[in-house]
């Protein structure tokens, strides 16, 4: 669609009213900066650290999810609402793999009372993860398959609402066969949650979380793989070709449904490996998970240029620490973090719809 | 006879997971319970020997069964001169898997629990109750093999009795045979008279009124109750159907709009927070206005984006109200997450309304808002939304100011929105930040599109259905949501037009459905 340039007095009255809210935003923001570091110090560094770590956490979640919000985007220019509970398949996944090794023993003369989970952890996480990664990425699957598929030529709303009645399908479901209660997220003994490496800072300690740490490490090889996936090998080069264009790339031979779908299944078990570390590290885990994270996930998707891969990876890890920090720098109220996380899409959408990386498809406008 | 043999796998597969889906959410014993209501059996003794409710349970799943086998014995298309080969075939294959997969749960789940698991800690609707009911009270080897027998029965007999009729052979009949009957009735002289008559629409109309103002006297408070909420519904959908429907914007976060009325007529009217305690009628307007100016407050920034972008900004504006009602920061100005209690009621003529008095308040007030509308999509701006619809860029070179039309748009629908809320608010006596979540915005937006986007009559469909219906089936109540979820996925790959479609929407849809391609990366 070409861009044809809006009349000069509308441009102006716009930008006047960006250029308002940018410099209040921003005179704002410094003042905010100014207080918490000279004029009245509430926290000290180690409390800083804290929320900077839990922040790269959470967001190395988010990151893995707006890969699969981003992958979608770029090749299908559709939101895949129910990708949020997808990571909700994932994170039961891995619940039942550790539920189900909870009660295998696996007795040694020491500890008679030992369980496989406890014996072999890492090979239990690894279980864990693979089990939902596998399970997301079958309903990425299944999704594509049966909700958007017939769908695929049809008015880009048609595809958004059948993805939200997949949403609510989904979260129905897992509500009636798993119910409404929270679950613990029965981790093995040695990355019990809360527990980690002391890091002296200031005064105190900082307590730098096995399970943080496992998430960040975690997410930091899938994003890495993936980048190689998609760069280097055949697969990739037709999931950039399609993205690029679809009638082109099957004149080249792509077969594009083919294309699709193997999409789907990358960003189902992406998704599934989030569901995870979710629950591995925050550890609970209901049919509600994915809906708030989905959302932030398609925001950092959004922050760091839709359909680019390395700007979803930063966006989640900046949209993760904003949230964490963000509600003692600005000096608000922590039950408002989620609004920080939404005022931000909205601050982008208005000031640089392309977001931070820049949309790798120009020749759409938002 | 390979494809044959294909067809029939993936039936018995595709329909034993659907078995198994069904029994992990509980659903067959909500089933039998239905069709004990249905053969009125509950509490009468055995039938054929077997507890009632059990009997309902099997012949629930012989009907699956049935299905499963015709839908594995269609025929391929050189075999139609032959049709019981395929029928038994594929009803036989189908029925083996599918008694394969249901038989398979039924072992595993009658292991577990007899070793001892607490199946329901971790799949909540297998509660001991229904695990009993599900093993038919014997040991699950035995269980199994009932089921594995009962399917492969059903299946044959299924596929015997569809007879290896191709696919779709029974709806381009029924097709056929409705065409007939609609045909036949309008060769009736009468029919044929009225019809081209000029007055009949309005007669038709004013039957129709007559019979909806009627209505209140005769039901009782619960109908009462729930014809409010569908009229409720009717009054969002219209309002947003010119959001999304006529400008085609579409937007998640229409419960905002809703919120503000609701709690514009909550703080003005309730003792608490703010014991203002004004009459329902003056926060009535400034409820409408306040919504209208929220909307153009929250039109005005997100102007340029189009499509799912806007989607995902009003959804978190939608949401960004909802937290902020709920947190501590607004606690004393709107009641914080407790809401806000005792709303007034209206008062004419020194008497405070009653659920009748509502309904016909809320019947009014749907009526003003299908005039306003109507006037509205016949007008210059109506089409001027219609073209932005359709194309931004042309519409624009045609002169219209996409600034003022989309957020007058914006406005317009608030303002109906409002209007709404402030029913609701004060109908219910309480609101709440609960009353106005997400699920708010996506009903709206489900009623509008699955009645039809543009067109008025599919948004009163689209409300009776999806609002007035899980009312009328309270016995599924659990299965509500969910089958919410799937209707909107099967309207969008069945009728992505809606129930009642706009003339001009059918045609749009009915044109970029056939090619694929040219259509691209063009705007809904």
């Amino acid at each position: 669609m070409p861009n044809v340039p809006p009349t000069a007095r509308r441009v102006t009255t716009y930008k006047i009213i960006q250029g308002i809210i940018g410099v209040v935003f921003s005179a704002y923001l410094i003042w905010r900066l100014l207080v918490i570091t000279i004029l009245n110090p509430t926290y000290g560094p180690d409390t800083w650290a804290r929320f900077a770590i839990a922040g790269l956490v959470l967001g190395s979640v988010y990151a893995l999810i707006a890969v699969g919000y981003t992958l979608v985007y770029g090749i299908l220019r559709m939101i895949n609402f129910a990708h949020g509970d997808i990571m909700m398949i994932g994170a039961f996944g891995g619940y039942f793999v550790f539920e189900a090794l909870k009660n295998v023993p696996a007795p040694t003369p020491a500890d008679p009372n030992l369980t496989f989970l406890n014996a072999h952890p890492t090979l239990s996480v690894i279980a864990a993860f693979l089990v939902g990664m596998f399970v997301a990425a079958l309903g990425g699957y299944f999704l594509e398959k049966i909700a958007y598929r017939p769908l695929r030529g049809a008015p880009r709303l048609v595809p958004l609402i059948s993805a939200i009645g997949a949403s609510i399908f989904l979260e129905n479901a897992g509500q009636l066969m798993f119910g409404t209660q929270r679950r613990d997220y029965f981790n093995p003994a040695v990355l019990t949650r809360g527990e980690g490496w002391g890091i002296p800072i200031g005064e105190s300690t900082v307590i730098l979380t096995y399970t943080g740490v496992l998430t960040v490490i975690v997410s930091t090889v899938i994003m890495i793989l993936l980048y190689a996936l998609v760069m280097r090998t055949r697969l990739g080069r037709a999931m950039r070709a399609v993205s690029e264009n679809k009638q082109v790339a099957t004149l080249m031979g792509i077969n594009v449904d083919g294309v699709i779908s193997n999409t789907f299944i990358i960003g189902g078990a992406l998704a599934g490996a989030a569901g995870v570390m979710w629950g591995i590290h925050l550890g609970l885990v209901y049919y509600f998970v994915g809906f708030i994270p989905g959302i932030k996930a398609f925001t950092a998707a959004v922050l760091g240029g839709i359909g680019n891969i390395p700007g979803a990876m930063l966006g989640g890890m900046f949209l993760g620490i904003v949230e964490s920090v963000g509600p003692a720098m600005l000096g608000i109220n922590f039950q408002l973090k989620d609004v920080i996380a939404f005022g931000i899409l909205v601050l982008v959408l208005i000031f640089r719809p392309t977001g931070i990386m820049g949309e790798v498809l120009t020749e759409e406008k938002v | 006879m390979k494809n044959q043999i294909q067809r029939a796998l993936k039936a018995g597969l595709v329909f034993g997971i659907v078995t198994i889906f069904l029994f992990l959410i509980g659903f067959p014993s909500t089933a039998a319970d239905l069709l004990a209501s249905l053969f009125r059996n509950k509490t009468a003794g055995p039938v054929f020997g077997l507890p009632p409710l059990m009997f309902n349970l099997l012949v629930f799943l012989g009907l699956i069964g049935l299905w499963a086998g015709a839908n594995g014995s269609h025929a391929d298309k050189e075999q139609a001169d032959d049709p019981w080969v395929p029928a038994l075939i594929g009803g036989l294959i189908a029925g083996l898997v599918h008694g394969l997969l249901v038989g398979g749960l039924a072992l595993l789940i009658g292991t577990l629990d007899a070793d001892g698991v607490k199946i329901s800690a971790y799949l909540s609707a297998l509660l001991p109750a229904a695990i009993k009911l599900f093993l038919l009270e014997t040991p699950p080897m035995q269980a199994a093999v009932i089921y594995f027998i009962l399917m492969t029965l059903a299946g044959l007999l299924g596929g015997l009795l569809s007879r290896g009729i191709p696919r779709g052979a029974w709806q381009t009949h029924g097709k056929a045979a409705w065409s007939g009957l609609q045909e036949k009735i309008s060769r009736q002289p009468l029919v044929k008279q009225a019809r081209g008559h000029r007055y009949t629409r309005y007669i038709v109309y004013g039957i129709l009124i007559l019979l909806v103002f009627l209505l209140p006297l005769k039901a009782g408070q619960y109908w009462n109750y729930t014809i409010g909420t569908v009229g409720i519904y009717v009054l969002l959908g219209l309002g947003l159907n010119i959001v999304v429907g006529l400008a085609g914007l579409l937007d998640l976060g229409y419960v905002a709009f809703f919120a503000i009325g609701a709690y514009t007529v909550a703080l003005l009217t309730a003792p608490q927070p703010h014991h203002l305690m004004w009459s329902f009628w003056i926060a009535l307007p400034i409820g409408i206005v306040l919504a209208a100016i929220t909307g153009l407050l929250l039109g005005a920034p997100v102007l340029r984006m189009r499509g799912d972008y806007l989607a995902i900004v009003t959804l978190g504006f939608g949401e960004i109200i909802r937290i902020l009602s709920k947190s501590d920061v607004l606690t004393s100005f709107t009641g914080g997450p407790k809401g806000v209690n005792t709303i007034g009621t209206p008062i004419l003529f020194g008497k405070p309304f009653n659920a009748s008095a509502f309904v016909y308040l809320i019947f009014l007030a749907v009526l003003l808002v299908i005039f306003v509308t109507n006037r509205l999509q016949n007008s210059r701006v109506g089409r001027a939304w219609e073209a932005m619809r359709e194309d931004e860029t042309v519409a624009r070179a045609m002169g219209i100011n996409l600034l003022t039309q989309k957020l007058l748009a914006f406005a317009i629908g608030a303002a109906f929105a409002g209007l709404g809320g402030v029913i609701f608010a004060s109908r219910n006596l309480f609101t709440g930040p609960e009353d106005h979540n997400l699920m708010v915005s996506i009903n709206v937006v489900a009623v509008v599109i699955v009645g039809g986007m543009g067109s008025i009559p599919g948004v009163i469909a689209g409300a009776l259905v999806l609002k007035g219906l899980p009312e009328v089936l309270r016995q599924l109540e659990d299965y509500r949501v969910l089958v919410f979820g799937a209707l909107l996925v099967v309207m969008m790959l069945w009728k992505p037009a809606g129930l009642i479609p706009s003339a001009r929407r059918k045609l749009d849809i009915s044109e970029s459905g056939v090619t694929d391609t040219p259509q691209e990366g063009r705007e809904a």
